[in-house]
């Protein structure tokens, strides 16, 4: 209430407003400019950023030696920039991923699953020599991606088929195939060689070769980026699927096959989280191993999620989150920082990247 | 006298949109003050800030003569005040006496529970509204659910009762009867607020009425006084001339309905035998009480809801589709406007250009499925916003939930006719646009007749259907009970409606 509006009303007995201290009120915003957003966005990244670095300041990380370990360290020294830059793909390519299929709203959280998966596909291959050596690495690949969208296809018809809820299917089903995945290596796929629980080492033709002296698995994930970018913003499928994501009752109703629409985003999504599999499983140790998937999920959903789906943002954050995942391995060994101290840092960015959603959509007014 | 409750001057903004602009409302004890108005008109806003769920940006609030200022609906209801909403606040798994005792906490459980079905049985007794208090709610009937929640509020001490769209969901035999206890509990002293756009209830049941358009309160005025006309005149604005008609030149059947059966997901039958057809450059007015089944009517037709059995025919279809989708229907060359533009047209988050393109997306109007043109698309969108006369466009890419709600429906129109179809669906195409949309859409919808398009307009407003229509099908619990040629009696028509002949 204004105190204008109060004068201009001639109540003669109107008694004294009672001061019940700060009230907050909230409004739902129409609009607002995407300035504004990106302000709110990047002010509560900061927000978030500041709180991990008082949290590593206190798990016993030097306060000078913060900016040194995160930028200097990671971007200068050679070997870490190569990890830096391998590690980027996979990111890149979950990131991917998980954007594809939350545009669709199919609320993928089967990635890691699917990265087995993909992970068995091309393994699969390696071990039973399929197609001549030259062309071994693109069938690995093509493998990698029909079996990851194979196992994403059985929650994606389950959705639309049964209305089965596609956070739970999926989230499961990573149990099933790392299950499955551990009776391979411990089964019919251990090593014969050394006897342990992974499976027999790749060829080198079986391996992404590097291209300039770093990992070739960056330019893979960035020419795929572009495709998915291509695909969301040019294509009559990419307008499609804006549809879908803001309303698939709209979307239904003016003609576009919703179906169809989510089940192609679902493969997809399911065969970019394959890729990534196989990029992790090749260009780190060049085997399958136990565990090789961990952590990708929740990477995944926060590069989607800060990216605001979009491809080529993905690409920046991806790196971004690299770069936090190499020295946060640093850490670990110079200040013995538990591992999970990253995973903190994401979780504490998320948070506040969806916290400040909330205030990009509402207005709070402070009534008195 | 002084008001039970005085509203003075409210306003209400949300971001740029002005809900209530200056409204001023006061209601007595012992009367039932009827607050009538169009969709959007405002009147959920200004009683959302009666019980304390909004704020309001300016105004003041008199209970009993004293200013007050709610800090929610806990103290509004401490003070008295009593909103029954339209879409009912219960918890379904809970008894009738645990929903009341969630409203009304006490100490102890088990006591209150005891109490609390005491007050309901002597209540329930005295209003004749037969409730047993250990009923779940989910097994209750829509009606016995208003009447818990009206139980709910009395016995949280409501000396004013807000009454939200009471009848929308009730029987009429089941309004007169929840309208005439209403009036019972006024007599007994409560202030009775009864928010409606009924015309015949406010006539019927209430003392005062208090018009409401544009979040501006029009009038107070005792109801007797005026006539039907008269009030609708206050509610909606001047009547604009309808376009003038020509006599329709009927071609071959474009369209034909056989035999449809909808039920609800509840097991309801709410569209049973609707058999009719339409001729090219032939207006079919589909007239009745809202909720009769046009809504489901209206979907099956749209390929949106599936129908249990029966046929849809479109002409050039070489067989007859039962379960249409609604890019089958669209192929066939139907166009839709939906009653709930949000719902079924508009993506609201989604640009202008967008939502006017993806009419033509499919069709490769915009390039092929690989590359899309954008220039193209904004182009069109240009010219049909222009040819349409879509106002309030900052830009083309801004949301299409910006524009106001006549200039969204005159957007959907601009898309669906872009593609000159042959069959037109239109679902209340006018409710909540003021008379100069209005008019506007009609004039569409009449040239679109001109041009030889058959059209369904499926309507509750008996004036629309009235005006527009070659002839009239009359919707009664779900089925078509009678149908008129133009220029049907109203009162022949009305009777139909309410009458089930």
């Amino acid at each position: 209430m204004s105190e204008d509006a109060i004068s201009t009303i001639p109540v003669p007995s109107a008694p004294k407003r009672r001061l019940r201290g700060i009230r907050f009120n909230l409004e739902v915003r129409r609009d607002i400019s995407s300035w504004w957003q990106a302000a709110y966005l990047a002010g509560f990244i900061a927000l978030g950023i500041g709180i991990s670095a008082i949290i590593l300041i206190w798990a016993g990380v030097p306060a000078g030696d913060l900016v040194d370990q995160f930028l200097v360290e990671t971007l200068t020294d050679s070997d870490n920039l190569r990890s830096v830059l391998f590690q980027g793909a996979p990111f890149i390519l979950v990131g991917l991923s998980a954007s594809v299929a939350f545009r669709a709203r199919f609320w993928n959280l089967g990635l890691e699953g699917q990265m087995i998966w993909g992970g068995i596909g091309a393994t699969f291959i390696s071990i039973h020599h399929i197609g001549p050596e030259a062309f071994r690495l693109p069938i690995m690949i093509f493998a990698a991606a029909a079996c990851a969208m194979a196992w994403v296809a059985i929650a994606g018809q389950l959705k639309l088929k049964l209305a089965v809820n596609e956070i739970i299917s999926t989230l499961l089903m990573n149990y099933v195939a790392l299950n499955f995945l551990y009776h391979l290596l411990y089964g019919p796929w251990r090593d014969a060689t050394d006897g342990f629980p992974h499976s027999p080492k790749y060829a080198d033709f079986e391996r992404l070769p590097d291209v300039f002296g770093f990992s070739g698995a960056l330019p893979l994930a960035l020419i795929v980026a572009l495709v998915i970018w291509w695909l969301v913003s040019f294509t009559r499928f990419g307008f499609y699927m804006k549809f879908v994501q803001a309303s698939d009752k709209v979307a239904g109703a003016v003609g576009i096959p919703v179906a169809r629409i989510t089940l192609i985003s679902v493969l997809l999504s399911g065969a970019l989280a394959g890729i990534a599999g196989f990029v992790v499983a090749s260009g780190q140790e060049g085997r399958l191993i136990q565990n090789f998937s961990d952590g990708y999920l929740f990477s995944g959903i926060l590069i989607a999620f800060l990216s605001r789906n979009n491809p080529i943002v993905a690409v920046i954050v991806a790196m971004l989150v690299s770069m936090l995942f190499i020295s946060g391995q640093s850490l670990q060994v110079f200040y013995q920082i538990p591992f999970a101290m990253v995973q903190l840092v994401q979780a504490i960015v998320v948070i506040c990247v969806a916290a400040s959603e909330f205030l990009i959509r509402h207005r709070i007014h402070i009534v008195r | 006298m002084t008001p039970a409750l005085d509203l003075v001057d409210i306003r209400k903004t949300f971001d740029s949109f002005v809900a209530l602009d200056d409204a001023r409302f006061s209601a007595y004890s012992g009367e039932v003050h009827a607050l009538l108005g169009e969709n959007g008109a405002g009147k959920s806003s200004l009683m959302n800030v009666a019980c304390g769920l909004y704020t309001p940006d300016a105004g003041q609030m008199l209970l009993y003569g004293a200013e007050v200022s709610l800090s929610g609906p806990s103290e509004a209801s401490a003070r008295g005040i009593g909103m029954v909403h339209q879409h009912f606040k219960l918890v379904k798994p809970f008894t009738v006496a645990e929903n009341i005792l969630l409203a009304n906490p006490r100490r102890n459980f088990g006591k209150g529970i005891r109490e609390i079905s005491d007050e309901i049985r002597k209540r329930s007794d005295a209003l004749g509204f037969n409730i047993d208090p250990t009923r779940r709610v989910g097994e209750l009937s829509v009606a016995e659910q208003q009447r818990t929640e009206i139980l709910k509020v009395l016995v949280g001490g409501a000396r004013i009762l807000i009454l939200d769209e009471p009848t929308a969901v009730l029987t009429d035999q089941e309004a007169e009867t929840l309208l005439t206890t209403v009036r019972g509990i006024a007599a007994e002293g409560a202030a009775i607020i009864l928010v409606t756009h009924k015309l015949a209830d406010v006539k019927k049941f209430a003392d005062r009425v208090t018009v409401m358009r544009g979040g501006k309160t029009v009038a107070t005025i005792d109801p007797s006084t005026k006539t039907t006309d008269e009030l609708t005149e206050l509610t909606v604005g001047a009547n604009l001339p309808l376009p003038a008609r020509t006599p329709g030149q009927f071609g071959r059947r474009r369209i034909e309905v056989i035999n449809l059966r909808c039920t609800r997901a509840d097991g309801h039958v709410a569209l049973e035998d609707a058999s009719f057809h339409v001729r090219a450059g032939e207006i079919y007015g589909i007239a009745g009480v809202s909720g009769n089944g046009q809504s489901e009517l209206a979907e099956a037709l749209m390929g949106v809801r599936t129908p249990e059995s029966g046929l849809i025919q479109i002409e050039d279809a070489g067989e007859a589709v039962s379960a249409a989708s609604p890019a089958r229907m669209r192929a066939l060359g139907a166009a839709f406007i939906p009653a709930d533009r949000y719902s079924y047209a508009l993506a609201g988050s989604l640009s202008i250009t967008e939502n006017f393109a993806v009419g033509g997306v499919g069709s490769g109007r915009y390039g092929s499925w690989s590359r899309l043109r954008q220039s193209a698309m904004k182009r069109d969108a240009e010219a049909a916003i222009a040819a349409f006369d879509v106002q309030g466009v900052r830009t083309l890419s801004q949301k299409a939930a910006l524009l106001s709600g006549g200039n969204a429906q005159k957007l959907v129109i601009a898309r669906e006719f872009s593609r000159s179809p042959n069959v037109i669906v239109a679902h209340s195409p006018s409710r909540g646009l003021d008379a100069r949309a209005t008019a506007a859409v009609h004039s569409r919808l009449m040239s679109a007749r001109e041009s030889g398009a058959a059209v369904i307009l499926i309507s509750e407003d008996l004036d629309e259907v009235l005006a527009l229509s070659d002839r009239i099908g009359v919707m009664t619990h779900g089925r078509l009970v009678a149908e008129f040629d133009a220029p049907a009696d109203r009162q022949q028509v009305g009777r139909a409606m309410v009458g089930h002949v």
